[in-house]
């Protein structure tokens, strides 16, 4: 079997679960003798394979940065210039005796629906979210809405990375529930180190990820219980995160990291006693399934779809920063929860392989191809 | 001519408020913060509607039928009682109902349904004992003469305890572990002491208690008939069938039929002349010991392990027992009422039983029984409350 995928990022240059994802499944899938051709922008990193089934295409000149998207028509315009280039180049580059298309999400959708018709083979396409996600509900974007309904009809088989996620897609969308497969998201083990008196966030800090939620509840367990509270990543928030933790008198606790490297994220992973991850919505978090894999009690908010798969964790409304202050404070403080938690989710998360999400996915594949 | 010996526990714990850690070190009165008196008067209306008064009722009918050759013995924990005399006083008149056929028999245990049985000491032990004691004495005006401990836990120095304390017998679970190639059929002595000890029939037992919706089950559906026949082939001298008394409508829900078993079980029983019931008391006076049983490692009846892990398996859970122990030495000394009776309500198996994370298929029974949604809650809103019962003991 021969598939064209079409990606974004992939690591080292990565933003987000898609590029991890990509990278876990694209190996996973080369592992069972599928041969992938991997499509991605060009990037300043070198991005490889040692795999002789698995070729990483580079693809244009433009990195893209999709989740920078701000209030600036400009930069706006800029990225949407280069996705609309790097669409148009796909056209041209994407050749072979391919089987089927994979696609994920939006941005590589136009190229994605237009090669499927002009090779006239399936098209595959994994939501990792939507826009109603990336708005944290508030103001989701018609424009992108519409082109995602537009690219999930044209696809032959979605596949969602959540139970949660196959809902919207099926609900806000409109695409029925029979097009739809659910696969949840997998783990490379972290392993574990000494842990320190550390409370993690670590995602984007825009409106979606909840940031603002992680250091309201830094102030209260601040006022019983002494921690670093460490947020991991960048993101349009990042100023505004700062300003609000001088304001709310904690900054000399709060360490905000800037972007990390993949060693120092693992790192940070291993040092960790608490991880928090407060997302507003969240179809997935793969960040949890790291946390808890070197080792770390986890505590996610409920609308994420990692929530659907583990029972050791605890689950939180995102809102709720009292509940989520008692619980990070009762992890700091009482060592038999911090030992059974840390130990039970991370044995939960070893069935979390990407060895899984091949199987899974080349299931899918073999019901249209 | 094995005598069927029926043992039903009807106990309801008192259970906790959510506590968070921002709760520790209030100045509220414990026993109104650390319990979720609504919830606990919701759930004990429930159950009494469901198992408790329907039960009794339809065991007074059958012990009037049978006149009184239909026999049971109930325990009554503490904290039961005292739901039954501030919510529905009419459950504990069904009950002296009951007891006054005379063909019910009447068992002890501790008052608060607690693992004092486990301190280092057994001076806790004999203190709750003492109190249930007098509180059959002051309801039923009975002296009981069978012990039966917590959840049916077991070890040689327990039993040296409850026969020093003048009890005749002890009921416990009929463990292969400890039974090895002997039948639970006959009636045992403890080690070194004149102490009968009953042992639960766990098969047949959990055939009505856990299995008897059971669609997987090859003994489904369980008639009476069947069950009886099942019973008439056994060889011994003592059939004992312990269990929940929730099981009937409440574990088992009417509409399984658990009630329509109960109302034909004497009649079919009466079928085989080889068969009759006894009462605890009875069963203890009536056969001899065959053997002695030496338990060194506390037995019980609850999951497969039938032994203490369910309540000290994990660290979660020694942790909180250590903690609620050094609690109490402190407390001993200061002779304060209030926090004493609050400690005590504590000590009710159950709040460590909520944090217990074994195994998926006890887990599943766990959760069934569990106001939490996971152990880890159960523990945190446990050890939070004990630290601010520490808190009040250090300061008062």
């Amino acid at each position: 079997m021969k598939i064209a995928m079409i990606g974004w990022e992939y690591p080292p240059f990565k933003v987000g679960g898609l590029g991890t994802h990509c990278y876990g499944l694209t190996n996973g899938l080369a592992d069972k003798n599928v041969h992938v051709d991997f499509y991605m922008p060009k990037t300043k990193y070198k991005v490889k394979s040692d795999k002789s089934n698995l070729n990483i295409i580079e693809v244009g000149e433009a990195e893209i940065y999709p989740y920078d998207i701000v209030d600036d028509k400009e930069i706006g315009g800029k990225i949407f210039d280069a996705i609309k280039r790097y669409n148009e180049l796909l056209l041209k580059r994407v050749k072979g005796n391919y089987d089927l298309i994979h696609c994920h999400d939006w941005l590589t959708m136009e190229a994605a629906v237009q090669l499927k018709e002009k090779m006239g083979i399936p098209l595959v396409l994994t939501v990792h979210s939507t826009e109603y996600d990336r708005s944290g509900w508030l103001h989701p974007n018609q424009w992108f809405i519409d082109h995602e309904r537009w690219g999930m009809q044209h696809a032959d088989r979605i596949i969602a990375v959540s139970e949660f996620t196959k809902r919207v897609v099926v609900d806000k969308y409109g695409i029925p529930e029979s097009k739809i497969t659910v696969v949840h998201n997998a783990v490379y083990p972290i392993g574990e180190s000494e842990k320190q008196n550390v409370v993690l966030f670590l995602g984007r800090l825009t409106i979606q990820k909840g940031p603002e939620f992680f250091l309201k509840a830094a102030k209260k367990v601040l006022e019983y219980e002494d921690a670093k509270f460490v947020v991991a990543g960048v993101g349009d928030m990042l100023p505004k995160l700062i300003e609000q933790a001088v304001h709310m008198g904690i900054s000399n606790k709060v360490i905000f990291t800037g972007a990390l490297t993949e060693d120092e994220v693992r790192h940070i992973y291993k040092i960790s006693s608490v991880y928090v991850m407060p997302s507003v919505s969240e179809p997935f978090g793969i960040t949890a399934l790291e946390a808890i894999s070197a080792g770390t009690p986890t505590i996610v908010s409920k609308s994420a779809g990692v929530s659907e798969v583990l029972k050791s964790v605890f689950k939180v409304d995102f809102w709720d920063t009292d509940e989520m202050a008692n619980k990070i404070i009762a992890i700091l403080r009482y060592e038999p929860l911090r030992d059974h938690m840390g130990q039970s989710s991370k044995r939960e998360v070893q069935l979390f392989t990407w060895d899984r999400v091949a199987e899974r996915t080349i299931a899918v594949y073999r019901g249209i191809a | 001519m094995p005598s069927i010996c029926f043992y039903f526990q009807v106990h309801q714990p008192v259970r906790l408020n959510r506590f968070s850690v921002f709760n520790i070190g209030n100045q509220e009165e414990p026993f109104f913060t650390y319990f979720d008196h609504s919830l606990n008067k919701k759930i004990f209306e429930k159950v009494a509607n469901k198992c408790y008064l329907p039960t009794n009722k339809l065991l007074l009918e059958l012990i009037r039928k049978y006149d009184g050759r239909f026999r049971i013995s109930f325990s009554l924990t503490g904290t039961f009682v005292e739901y039954c005399e501030r919510y529905l006083p009419n459950v504990l008149d069904s009950f002296k109902d009951l007891f006054k056929t005379g063909a019910v028999d009447l068992i002890d245990e501790t008052y608060f349904h607690s693992l004092s049985g486990l301190y280092d000491d057994l001076e806790e032990f004999e203190d709750q004992v003492k109190m249930h004691r007098q509180m059959i004495k002051r309801i039923f005006n009975y002296k009981p003469k069978v012990f039966r401990n917590t959840e049916a836990i077991y070890d040689n120095r327990i039993a040296r305890k409850v026969s020093e304390m003048g009890y005749k017998g002890i009921l416990t679970e009929g463990a292969e572990k400890i039974l090895g190639w002997r039948s639970p059929n006959f009636v045992y002595k403890a080690l070194n002491s004149p102490l009968k000890v009953l042992m639960r029939n766990y098969k047949l037992s959990d055939d009505v208690g856990f299995r008897f919706s059971a669609r997987n089950w090859p003994g489904y559906p369980l008639t009476a008939d069947k069950y009886a026949n099942w019973m008439s082939n056994s060889f011994g001298d003592v059939i004992n069938l312990f269990m929940d008394y929730e099981t009937f409508g409440e574990h088992q829900w009417t509409e399984t039929g658990i009630f329509e078993f109960l109302r034909h079980l004497p009649g079919e029983v009466f079928k085989h002349d080889c068969l009759d019931f006894a009462t605890v008391s009875e069963a203890v006076e009536r056969y001899n010991a065959v053997d002695e049983v030496d338990v060194p490692w506390a037995i019980s009846w609850a999951d497969e392990d039938r032994n203490v892990s369910t309540w000290l398996g994990n660290n979660m859970q020694i942790a909180c027992f250590n903690e609620l122990k050094d609690i109490g030495r402190k407390l001993k000394k200061k002779k304060n009422m209030d926090l004493l009776y609050v400690w005590r309500l504590l000590q009710t198996s159950d709040h460590l039983y909520y944090m217990s994370t074994k195994g998926f298929e006890d887990g599943a029974v766990h959760a069934y029984f569990s106001p939490y949604d996971i152990p880890y809650d159960g523990f945190i809103n446990y050890m939070n409350i004990l630290q601010d019962l520490k808190d009040k003991v250090d300061a008062r």
